[in-house]
Protein backbone atom coordinates (compact mmCIF):
# COMPACT_ATOMS: atom_id res chain seq x y z
CA UNK A 1 0.00 0.00 0.00
CA UNK A 2 1.29 3.56 -1.05
CA UNK A 3 3.31 4.38 2.40
CA UNK A 4 6.87 4.18 2.01
CA UNK A 5 8.28 2.01 -0.84
CA UNK A 6 10.27 -0.34 -0.80
CA UNK A 7 12.18 -2.48 -3.70
CA UNK A 8 10.45 -5.24 -3.24
CA UNK A 9 7.89 -6.32 -0.69
CA UNK A 10 8.83 -10.01 0.18
CA UNK A 11 6.88 -11.84 2.98
CA UNK A 12 7.23 -14.98 4.17
CA UNK A 13 4.17 -16.73 1.37
CA UNK A 14 5.72 -14.41 -1.54
CA UNK A 15 9.02 -15.78 -0.64
CA UNK A 16 7.89 -19.67 -0.76
CA UNK A 17 6.13 -18.89 -4.18
CA UNK A 18 8.99 -16.55 -5.64
CA UNK A 19 11.65 -20.04 -4.75
CA UNK A 20 8.64 -22.14 -6.14
CA UNK A 21 8.45 -20.63 -9.27
CA UNK A 22 12.05 -20.58 -9.37
CA UNK A 23 12.67 -23.51 -8.70
CA UNK A 24 10.05 -24.47 -11.49
CA UNK A 25 11.97 -22.84 -13.61
CA UNK A 26 15.35 -24.60 -13.33
CA UNK A 27 13.90 -27.95 -13.59
CA UNK A 28 12.01 -27.10 -16.40
CA UNK A 29 15.15 -25.86 -18.23
CA UNK A 30 17.55 -28.85 -16.55
CA UNK A 31 14.32 -31.49 -17.79
CA UNK A 32 14.03 -29.99 -21.23
CA UNK A 33 17.95 -29.92 -22.25
CA UNK A 34 18.18 -33.09 -20.53
CA UNK A 35 15.42 -35.15 -21.82
CA UNK A 36 16.38 -33.51 -25.47
CA UNK A 37 20.35 -34.47 -25.17
CA UNK A 38 18.65 -38.13 -24.18
CA UNK A 39 16.36 -38.26 -27.61
CA UNK A 40 18.30 -36.63 -30.28
CA UNK A 41 21.48 -38.54 -30.65
CA UNK A 42 23.51 -38.83 -34.22
CA UNK A 43 23.29 -36.36 -37.26
CA UNK A 44 20.19 -35.16 -35.42
CA UNK A 45 21.58 -33.69 -32.64
CA UNK A 46 20.95 -29.77 -31.76
CA UNK A 47 23.77 -27.33 -30.40
CA UNK A 48 23.74 -26.44 -26.59
CA UNK A 49 22.75 -22.69 -27.55
CA UNK A 50 20.11 -24.03 -29.75
CA UNK A 51 18.53 -26.37 -26.57
CA UNK A 52 18.79 -23.27 -24.55
CA UNK A 53 17.24 -20.84 -26.85
CA UNK A 54 14.18 -23.44 -27.65
CA UNK A 55 14.27 -24.21 -23.57
CA UNK A 56 14.05 -20.58 -22.35
CA UNK A 57 11.31 -19.63 -25.64
CA UNK A 58 9.02 -22.57 -24.27
CA UNK A 59 9.35 -21.69 -20.74
CA UNK A 60 8.53 -18.41 -21.22
CA UNK A 61 5.61 -19.10 -23.62
CA UNK A 62 4.25 -21.71 -20.66
CA UNK A 63 4.61 -18.79 -18.22
CA UNK A 64 3.01 -16.65 -20.09
CA UNK A 65 -0.04 -19.05 -20.64
CA UNK A 66 -0.12 -19.52 -16.30
CA UNK A 67 -0.50 -15.85 -16.19
CA UNK A 68 -2.96 -14.97 -18.55
CA UNK A 69 -4.91 -18.20 -17.03
CA UNK A 70 -4.37 -17.09 -13.22
CA UNK A 71 -6.99 -13.99 -13.31
CA UNK A 72 -10.06 -16.16 -14.94
CA UNK A 73 -9.31 -19.01 -12.64
CA UNK A 74 -9.17 -16.72 -9.47
CA UNK A 75 -12.59 -15.58 -10.89
CA UNK A 76 -14.16 -18.92 -11.04
CA UNK A 77 -12.84 -20.28 -8.03
CA UNK A 78 -10.90 -18.43 -4.77
CA UNK A 79 -8.60 -21.43 -4.81
CA UNK A 80 -6.58 -19.98 -6.88
CA UNK A 81 -6.25 -16.20 -5.21
CA UNK A 82 -2.98 -16.84 -3.81
CA UNK A 83 -1.90 -16.88 -7.23
CA UNK A 84 -2.87 -13.81 -8.33
CA UNK A 85 -2.11 -12.32 -5.20
CA UNK A 86 1.79 -13.02 -6.54
CA UNK A 87 0.82 -12.59 -9.89
CA UNK A 88 3.16 -9.78 -10.24
CA UNK A 89 6.53 -11.45 -9.14
CA UNK A 90 5.23 -14.19 -11.92
CA UNK A 91 5.31 -11.26 -14.57
CA UNK A 92 8.47 -10.32 -13.91
CA UNK A 93 10.28 -13.82 -13.79
CA UNK A 94 8.48 -14.56 -16.98
CA UNK A 95 10.46 -11.57 -18.88
CA UNK A 96 13.58 -12.28 -17.48
CA UNK A 97 12.96 -15.97 -18.84
CA UNK A 98 11.80 -14.37 -21.86
CA UNK A 99 14.97 -11.96 -21.96
CA UNK A 100 16.85 -14.90 -22.19
CA UNK A 101 15.52 -16.47 -24.97
CA UNK A 102 15.72 -13.36 -27.10
CA UNK A 103 19.42 -12.32 -26.01
CA UNK A 104 20.88 -16.40 -26.24
CA UNK A 105 19.02 -16.31 -30.19
CA UNK A 106 20.33 -12.66 -30.88
CA UNK A 107 23.79 -13.83 -30.14
CA UNK A 108 23.67 -17.26 -31.69
CA UNK A 109 21.79 -15.75 -34.62
CA UNK A 110 22.61 -12.56 -35.28
CA UNK A 111 25.64 -11.86 -33.35
CA UNK A 112 29.04 -12.75 -35.75
CA UNK A 113 28.39 -10.96 -38.43
CA UNK A 114 29.64 -7.16 -38.73
CA UNK A 115 26.03 -5.61 -38.71
CA UNK A 116 24.50 -4.36 -35.46
CA UNK A 117 22.79 -7.51 -34.05
CA UNK A 118 19.18 -5.46 -33.62
CA UNK A 119 19.72 -4.27 -37.17
CA UNK A 120 19.93 -7.66 -38.35
CA UNK A 121 17.20 -8.95 -36.69
CA UNK A 122 14.84 -6.67 -38.51
CA UNK A 123 16.56 -6.57 -41.75
CA UNK A 124 18.11 -9.71 -42.52
CA UNK A 125 14.58 -11.18 -43.48
CA UNK A 126 11.88 -8.93 -46.01
CA UNK A 127 9.64 -11.60 -46.81
CA UNK A 128 6.55 -10.18 -44.43
CA UNK A 129 4.48 -10.89 -48.07
CA UNK A 130 4.41 -14.62 -47.35
CA UNK A 131 3.60 -16.83 -44.57
CA UNK A 132 6.08 -19.63 -45.02
CA UNK A 133 9.08 -17.33 -44.87
CA UNK A 134 7.87 -14.50 -42.46
CA UNK A 135 10.58 -12.86 -40.27
CA UNK A 136 9.26 -14.16 -37.49
CA UNK A 137 12.05 -12.75 -35.13
CA UNK A 138 10.34 -9.57 -35.82
CA UNK A 139 7.27 -10.60 -33.87
CA UNK A 140 9.42 -11.54 -31.27
CA UNK A 141 11.32 -8.30 -30.96
CA UNK A 142 7.71 -6.35 -30.71
CA UNK A 143 6.52 -8.65 -28.41
CA UNK A 144 9.40 -8.35 -25.72
CA UNK A 145 9.18 -4.16 -26.17
CA UNK A 146 5.96 -4.34 -25.09
CA UNK A 147 6.71 -7.03 -22.08
CA UNK A 148 9.64 -5.03 -21.00
CA UNK A 149 7.53 -1.88 -20.24
CA UNK A 150 5.29 -4.09 -18.44
CA UNK A 151 7.74 -5.72 -16.14
CA UNK A 152 9.64 -2.20 -15.53
CA UNK A 153 6.38 -0.64 -14.61
CA UNK A 154 5.11 -3.60 -12.32
CA UNK A 155 6.04 -1.55 -9.17
CA UNK A 156 3.23 -0.21 -6.90
CA UNK A 157 5.01 3.27 -7.73
CA UNK A 158 3.96 3.17 -11.20
CA UNK A 159 0.03 1.89 -10.34
CA UNK A 160 0.00 5.11 -8.22
CA UNK A 161 2.15 8.17 -10.61
CA UNK A 162 0.27 6.32 -13.73
CA UNK A 163 -2.80 6.34 -12.14
CA UNK A 164 -4.93 2.95 -11.61
CA UNK A 165 -7.27 3.05 -15.03
CA UNK A 166 -3.67 4.16 -17.27
CA UNK A 167 -1.96 1.29 -15.75
CA UNK A 168 -4.15 -1.28 -16.26
CA UNK A 169 -5.07 -0.68 -20.05
CA UNK A 170 -1.12 -0.20 -20.22
CA UNK A 171 -1.04 -3.56 -18.80
CA UNK A 172 -3.77 -5.33 -20.98
CA UNK A 173 -1.31 -4.89 -23.88
CA UNK A 174 -0.04 -8.36 -22.28
CA UNK A 175 -2.91 -9.85 -24.80
CA UNK A 176 -1.17 -8.00 -27.88
CA UNK A 177 2.16 -9.54 -26.66
CA UNK A 178 0.35 -12.80 -26.31
CA UNK A 179 -0.91 -12.79 -29.75
CA UNK A 180 2.77 -11.57 -31.42
CA UNK A 181 4.35 -14.67 -29.21
CA UNK A 182 1.73 -16.97 -31.14
CA UNK A 183 2.48 -16.12 -34.18
CA UNK A 184 6.09 -15.50 -33.36
CA UNK A 185 6.15 -19.27 -32.27
CA UNK A 186 3.94 -20.62 -35.19
CA UNK A 187 5.91 -18.94 -37.92
CA UNK A 188 8.76 -19.82 -36.27
CA UNK A 189 8.00 -23.46 -36.08
CA UNK A 190 6.59 -23.98 -39.16
CA UNK A 191 10.45 -22.71 -41.04
CA UNK A 192 12.53 -24.37 -38.42
CA UNK A 193 11.09 -27.27 -36.31
CA UNK A 194 11.22 -30.88 -37.42
CA UNK A 195 8.06 -31.71 -35.40
CA UNK A 196 5.01 -30.42 -34.90
CA UNK A 197 5.43 -29.77 -31.15
CA UNK A 198 5.52 -26.70 -30.54
CA UNK A 199 2.35 -25.99 -33.08
CA UNK A 200 0.40 -28.04 -30.75
CA UNK A 201 1.66 -26.26 -27.25
CA UNK A 202 0.67 -23.15 -28.64
CA UNK A 203 -2.83 -24.56 -30.35
CA UNK A 204 -3.29 -25.68 -27.03
CA UNK A 205 -2.42 -22.79 -24.92
CA UNK A 206 -4.74 -20.58 -27.17
CA UNK A 207 -7.51 -22.78 -27.12
CA UNK A 208 -7.68 -23.05 -22.84
CA UNK A 209 -7.09 -19.26 -22.45
CA UNK A 210 -10.24 -18.77 -24.84
CA UNK A 211 -12.05 -21.20 -23.35
CA UNK A 212 -11.60 -19.90 -19.83
CA UNK A 213 -12.40 -16.16 -20.87
CA UNK A 214 -15.48 -17.04 -22.71
CA UNK A 215 -16.59 -19.29 -19.07
CA UNK A 216 -15.27 -16.41 -16.98
CA UNK A 217 -16.99 -14.06 -19.08
CA UNK A 218 -19.99 -15.97 -19.18
CA UNK A 219 -19.76 -16.48 -15.53
CA UNK A 220 -19.90 -13.03 -14.41
CA UNK A 221 -22.36 -11.77 -16.72
CA UNK A 222 -24.82 -14.16 -15.23
CA UNK A 223 -24.29 -12.89 -11.46
CA UNK A 224 -25.07 -9.48 -12.86
CA UNK A 225 -27.73 -11.00 -14.09
CA UNK A 226 -28.83 -12.48 -11.03
CA UNK A 227 -27.64 -9.48 -9.31
CA UNK A 228 -30.38 -6.88 -10.90
CA UNK A 229 -33.22 -9.35 -10.26
CA UNK A 230 -32.91 -9.74 -6.79
CA UNK A 231 -32.34 -5.93 -6.57
CA UNK A 232 -36.32 -4.31 -6.54
CA UNK A 233 -35.97 -0.72 -6.32
CA UNK A 234 -37.56 0.54 -3.05
CA UNK A 235 -37.73 4.46 -4.30
CA UNK A 236 -34.77 6.41 -3.05
CA UNK A 237 -33.22 2.86 -1.83
CA UNK A 238 -32.53 -0.45 -3.10
CA UNK A 239 -33.47 -3.82 -1.72
CA UNK A 240 -30.10 -5.58 -2.24
CA UNK A 241 -30.44 -8.59 -0.16
CA UNK A 242 -31.70 -10.57 2.59
CA UNK A 243 -29.78 -10.06 5.71
CA UNK A 244 -29.32 -14.28 6.11
CA UNK A 245 -28.13 -13.87 3.12
CA UNK A 246 -24.80 -12.13 3.67
CA UNK A 247 -22.64 -14.69 5.27
CA UNK A 248 -20.52 -13.32 8.65
CA UNK A 249 -17.46 -11.43 7.75
CA UNK A 250 -18.33 -12.02 3.94
CA UNK A 251 -20.07 -9.56 1.41
CA UNK A 252 -22.89 -9.40 -1.22
CA UNK A 253 -21.69 -7.96 -4.75
CA UNK A 254 -24.83 -5.94 -5.69
CA UNK A 255 -24.56 -4.75 -9.78
CA UNK A 256 -26.14 -1.85 -10.38
CA UNK A 257 -27.76 -0.62 -14.18
CA UNK A 258 -25.07 2.01 -14.55
CA UNK A 259 -22.75 -0.88 -14.52
CA UNK A 260 -20.65 -0.24 -10.93
CA UNK A 261 -20.87 -2.46 -8.69
CA UNK A 262 -21.40 -2.49 -4.79
CA UNK A 263 -20.04 -4.79 -2.27
CA UNK A 264 -22.49 -5.02 0.96
CA UNK A 265 -20.75 -6.37 4.33
CA UNK A 266 -22.20 -8.21 7.01
CA UNK A 267 -19.81 -7.92 9.70
CA UNK A 268 -19.36 -7.66 13.83
CA UNK A 269 -23.13 -7.31 14.19
CA UNK A 270 -23.41 -4.61 11.39
CA UNK A 271 -23.93 -4.25 8.12
CA UNK A 272 -21.88 -1.60 5.37
CA UNK A 273 -21.76 -0.95 2.17
CA UNK A 274 -18.79 -0.05 -0.27
CA UNK A 275 -17.61 0.36 -3.31
CA UNK A 276 -16.82 -3.25 -5.21
CA UNK A 277 -13.71 -1.77 -6.78
CA UNK A 278 -10.23 -1.80 -4.92
CA UNK A 279 -8.34 1.70 -5.35
CA UNK A 280 -5.23 -0.31 -6.02
CA UNK A 281 -5.78 -2.75 -9.38
CA UNK A 282 -9.40 -2.22 -9.23
CA UNK A 283 -9.46 -5.92 -7.44
CA UNK A 284 -13.10 -7.72 -6.51
CA UNK A 285 -13.60 -6.32 -2.52
CA UNK A 286 -16.63 -8.08 -2.01
CA UNK A 287 -15.06 -11.25 -3.61
CA UNK A 288 -12.55 -10.25 0.09
CA UNK A 289 -13.43 -10.61 3.35
CA UNK A 290 -13.30 -9.12 6.49
CA UNK A 291 -9.85 -9.62 8.34
CA UNK A 292 -8.93 -7.76 11.61
CA UNK A 293 -11.84 -5.44 11.13
CA UNK A 294 -10.85 -4.67 8.12
CA UNK A 295 -12.52 -5.51 4.35
CA UNK A 296 -9.26 -6.47 2.32
CA UNK A 297 -9.32 -6.72 -1.22
CA UNK A 298 -8.51 -10.52 -2.20
CA UNK A 299 -6.15 -10.20 -5.04
CA UNK A 300 -3.16 -8.18 -2.80
CA UNK A 301 -4.36 -7.97 0.80
CA UNK A 302 -5.30 -3.90 0.72
CA UNK A 303 -7.34 -3.16 3.37
CA UNK A 304 -10.22 -0.79 3.89
CA UNK A 305 -12.06 0.10 7.12
CA UNK A 306 -16.04 -0.66 6.44
CA UNK A 307 -17.41 2.13 7.64
CA UNK A 308 -15.98 4.83 6.31
CA UNK A 309 -13.63 2.95 3.28
CA UNK A 310 -10.60 4.40 4.13
CA UNK A 311 -6.95 2.40 4.50
CA UNK A 312 -6.06 2.20 8.20
CA UNK A 313 -3.44 4.30 8.98
CA UNK A 314 -0.53 5.47 7.63
CA UNK A 315 -1.62 4.33 4.31
CA UNK A 316 -4.37 6.94 2.12
CA UNK A 317 -6.31 4.27 -0.41
CA UNK A 318 -9.80 5.61 -0.41
CA UNK A 319 -13.20 4.39 -1.62
CA UNK A 320 -16.64 5.00 -2.44
CA UNK A 321 -19.02 4.54 0.82
CA UNK A 322 -23.04 4.17 0.25
CA UNK A 323 -25.70 4.86 3.06
CA UNK A 324 -27.18 1.18 4.31
CA UNK A 325 -30.40 0.27 6.26
CA UNK A 326 -31.79 -2.74 7.77
CA UNK A 327 -35.85 -3.01 7.65
CA UNK A 328 -37.38 -6.42 8.10
CA UNK A 329 -34.73 -8.59 7.47
CA UNK A 330 -33.60 -7.34 4.41
CA UNK A 331 -30.57 -4.74 3.32
CA UNK A 332 -31.52 -1.75 1.50
CA UNK A 333 -28.51 0.25 0.35
CA UNK A 334 -28.68 4.25 -0.97
CA UNK A 335 -27.31 3.85 -4.77
CA UNK A 336 -25.48 6.88 -4.99
CA UNK A 337 -21.95 6.91 -4.23
CA UNK A 338 -20.72 9.06 -1.54
CA UNK A 339 -16.91 10.22 -2.26
CA UNK A 340 -14.27 8.24 -1.61
CA UNK A 341 -13.25 7.88 2.10
CA UNK A 342 -17.12 9.33 3.46
CA UNK A 343 -17.60 7.94 6.90
CA UNK A 344 -21.12 6.22 6.76
CA UNK A 345 -23.09 4.88 9.82
CA UNK A 346 -23.43 1.13 10.01
CA UNK A 347 -26.75 -0.55 10.25
CA UNK A 348 -26.58 -2.27 13.29
CA UNK A 349 -28.37 -5.86 13.20
CA UNK A 350 -30.76 -5.96 15.97
CA UNK A 351 -30.72 -2.31 16.00
CA UNK A 352 -33.51 0.00 15.37
CA UNK A 353 -34.08 1.05 11.57
CA UNK B 1 22.06 4.68 -47.36
CA UNK B 2 20.22 3.91 -44.05
CA UNK B 3 18.46 1.27 -44.15
CA UNK B 4 14.76 0.97 -42.66
CA UNK B 5 15.78 -1.66 -39.76
CA UNK B 6 19.36 1.37 -38.95
CA UNK B 7 16.56 3.77 -38.41
CA UNK B 8 14.42 1.79 -35.78
CA UNK B 9 17.33 0.66 -34.01
CA UNK B 10 19.06 3.98 -34.13
CA UNK B 11 15.60 6.16 -33.01
CA UNK B 12 15.26 3.49 -29.98
CA UNK B 13 19.02 3.59 -29.20
CA UNK B 14 18.75 7.47 -29.42
CA UNK B 15 15.40 7.28 -26.93
CA UNK B 16 17.06 4.71 -24.46
CA UNK B 17 20.32 7.14 -24.38
CA UNK B 18 18.06 10.28 -23.24
CA UNK B 19 16.01 7.92 -21.03
CA UNK B 20 19.00 6.26 -19.23
CA UNK B 21 20.80 9.82 -18.58
CA UNK B 22 17.12 11.07 -16.96
CA UNK B 23 16.67 7.94 -15.44
CA UNK B 24 19.41 8.81 -13.17
CA UNK B 25 18.90 12.33 -12.62
CA UNK B 26 15.10 10.85 -11.84
CA UNK B 27 15.84 8.80 -9.27
CA UNK B 28 18.40 10.68 -7.57
CA UNK B 29 16.74 14.12 -7.06
CA UNK B 30 13.05 14.02 -9.06
CA UNK B 31 11.18 11.10 -7.95
CA UNK B 32 10.91 12.82 -4.43
CA UNK B 33 9.43 15.73 -5.81
CA UNK B 34 6.91 13.84 -8.12
CA UNK B 35 6.01 11.26 -5.36
CA UNK B 36 6.02 12.31 -1.85
CA UNK B 37 5.85 8.90 -0.61
CA UNK B 38 9.28 8.34 -2.28
CA UNK B 39 10.95 10.66 -0.08
CA UNK B 40 13.44 8.79 1.55
CA UNK B 41 13.06 5.71 -0.20
CA UNK B 42 15.61 3.36 -0.54
CA UNK B 43 18.31 3.27 -3.46
CA UNK B 44 16.70 -0.57 -4.54
CA UNK B 45 13.42 0.87 -5.22
CA UNK B 46 15.08 3.81 -7.00
CA UNK B 47 17.17 0.95 -9.01
CA UNK B 48 13.53 -0.98 -9.43
CA UNK B 49 12.15 2.19 -11.18
CA UNK B 50 15.28 2.79 -13.17
CA UNK B 51 13.99 0.70 -16.33
CA UNK B 52 10.16 1.80 -16.15
CA UNK B 53 11.63 5.81 -16.06
CA UNK B 54 14.09 5.04 -19.08
CA UNK B 55 10.95 3.51 -20.80
CA UNK B 56 8.28 6.34 -20.02
CA UNK B 57 10.73 9.14 -19.41
CA UNK B 58 9.17 12.16 -21.48
CA UNK B 59 5.78 11.29 -19.59
CA UNK B 60 8.49 11.57 -15.84
CA UNK B 61 9.79 14.81 -17.31
CA UNK B 62 6.64 16.17 -17.33
CA UNK B 63 5.10 15.06 -13.85
CA UNK B 64 8.88 16.57 -12.69
CA UNK B 65 8.46 19.90 -14.66
CA UNK B 66 4.85 19.72 -13.40
CA UNK B 67 5.17 18.36 -9.27
CA UNK B 68 3.65 15.92 -9.99
CA UNK B 69 1.54 13.67 -7.53
CA UNK B 70 0.20 15.07 -4.21
CA UNK B 71 0.26 13.37 -0.87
Amino acid sequence: MSHGYQAVLWNKHKRTYDLAVAGGIVAYIGTFIGVSMATWSGPNILSTEILLIQAFGSCAFIMLTIILSIGPLARLNSIFNPLLYNRRHFGVMFFIVALAHVIIATFWYHGFGIVNPLVSILSMNSEYDRIAQFPFESLGFVALLILFVMAATSHDFWLANLKPGVWKAMHMFVYVAYGLLVLHVVLGALQAERSSLYTWLVIASAVWLTVLHVLTGARETSKDHHGAVAARDGGHWMAVAALDDIPNDRARIVPMKDGERIAVFKYDGKVSAVSNVCAHQNGPLGEGKIVDGCITCPWHGYQYNPDNGQSPPPFTEKIPTYKVKIEGGHVFVDPTPLPPGTPVAPAIIGGNA
Amino acid sequence: MVSFAELIVSALGLYAGIGIIFALLFVTFGVARVDPAAKGAPWGFRLIILPGTVALWPLMLMKWIGGGRRA
